[in-house]
């Protein structure tokens, strides 16, 4: 290689690669059996490359059971979208009977009784009396409904009661 | 009714899988460098095609989306082996080798690991447009519609990393 093959480094590669030499590479390369030499070097790595390539990438390739086991695993998620349906289904349906229907349903049940219920239930409410003021009237009663001053405590403080006796 | 609906389904879809299963997991395989990692990779791709398959009828809507999501998935788990570490045993599994040009098993093999050790240290743009292109099927087009890049790019970068690879393989 002479100073005037310098110019020619990196077009050579690139005609390696198989770009077409250009009409001054062509004639350099009739002149100068180095750089056609090196062309044919690169040439015959090229091809040993394009060979290699696949091997180095592509690899060996699914292994024998793999479109047996893609066609499983999907009628497996197949199956599990079919069943999750109904069950998804039924649930919402729950949900909503219990949020729409349940106020309804649930009043029906609590008033639904038997004609005797319903009877001993007006007798006992006509018969009730309320609780006469003799029931209320508890011992220490009076304690409650006034305030000791500042400075007295409850087991201290007399009741007008306890005062006038 | 149904029934019938969804082995028309899986008939259309085991044909779907047979047509594109090679090329997918070769896309796997050019980012994962592993056998049993491609296989994983492309089955998750074939699932998630068939549970979006009502949309994914037509034979090529199907195979460009399938190619899309192998290669991203691939690059997921890629990442994920990254941080575990295992990447570097990963090229060198176990796999039968063919021959080239008279040369030993060995001696293939030995060039073959070289050529894998040189695709990695390649930059990923490169590196990556080379993986997809070499897949079998898989042209400008294709690589483009993956990597979401025009197919001019693809062609000069695919340019770059084998002339880069020539230099490198001396």
């Amino acid at each position: 290689m002479n100073n005037d093959c310098t110019q020619w480094k990196d077009a050579l590669p690139e005609a390696a690669l198989g770009d077409r030499p250009t009409a001054d590479l062509e004639r350099h390369l009739a002149q100068c059996s180095a750089c056609a030499a090196n062309l044919a070097t690169l040439r015959a790595r090229r091809e040993r490359l394009d060979a290699l390539l696949p091997l180095a990438v592509r690899g060996p390739g699914p292994s024998a059971g793999f479109h047996g086991r893609i066609m499983n695993a999907a009628e497996l998620a197949g199956r599990r979208s079919r069943t999750a349906w109904p069950v998804w289904g039924l649930a919402a349906a729950a949900v909503l009977l219990i949020v729409l229907g349940g106020g309804p349903v649930l009043r029906w049940f609590s008033t639904r009784t038997s004609p005797d219920a319903e009877l001993a239930t007006a007798t006992r409410l006509a018969n009730w009396r309320a609780p006469s003021d003799a029931l209320l009237n508890t011992p220490g009663r009076d304690i409650f409904s006034v305030t000791p001053r500042l400075g007295e405590s409850y087991p201290q403080f007399q009741t007008d009661k306890e005062k006038q006796k | 009714m149904a029934r019938m609906e969804t082995e028309e389904r899986g008939a259309s879809f085991d044909e779907r899988v047979a047509r594109n299963q090679r090329r997918v997991f070769q896309i796997a395989y050019g980012v994962l460098g592993n056998p049993a990692d491609a296989e994983e990779v492309a089955q998750d791709a074939f699932l998630q095609a068939y549970r979006r398959f009502p949309s994914l009828r037509e034979a090529e809507s199907f195979r460009a989306w399938v190619n899309r999501i192998a290669f991203r998935l691939a690059l997921n788990r890629r990442r994920g082996q990254r941080r575990q570490l295992a990447r570097e045993t990963n090229w060198r599994a176990t796999e039968r080798i063919e021959t080239i040009d008279g040369a030993t098993h060995a001696e293939t093999s030995l060039l073959v690991d070289r050529l894998r050790n040189e695709i990695e240290g390649l930059p990923k743009k490169l590196r990556l447009v080379l993986q997809l292109s070499i897949v079998e099927e898989m042209d400008a087009a294709d690589v483009s519609a993956v990597l979401g890049i025009p197919a001019g790019t693809v062609r000069s970068r695919l340019h770059t990393a084998r002339k880069l690879l020539l230099e490198a393989m001396q």
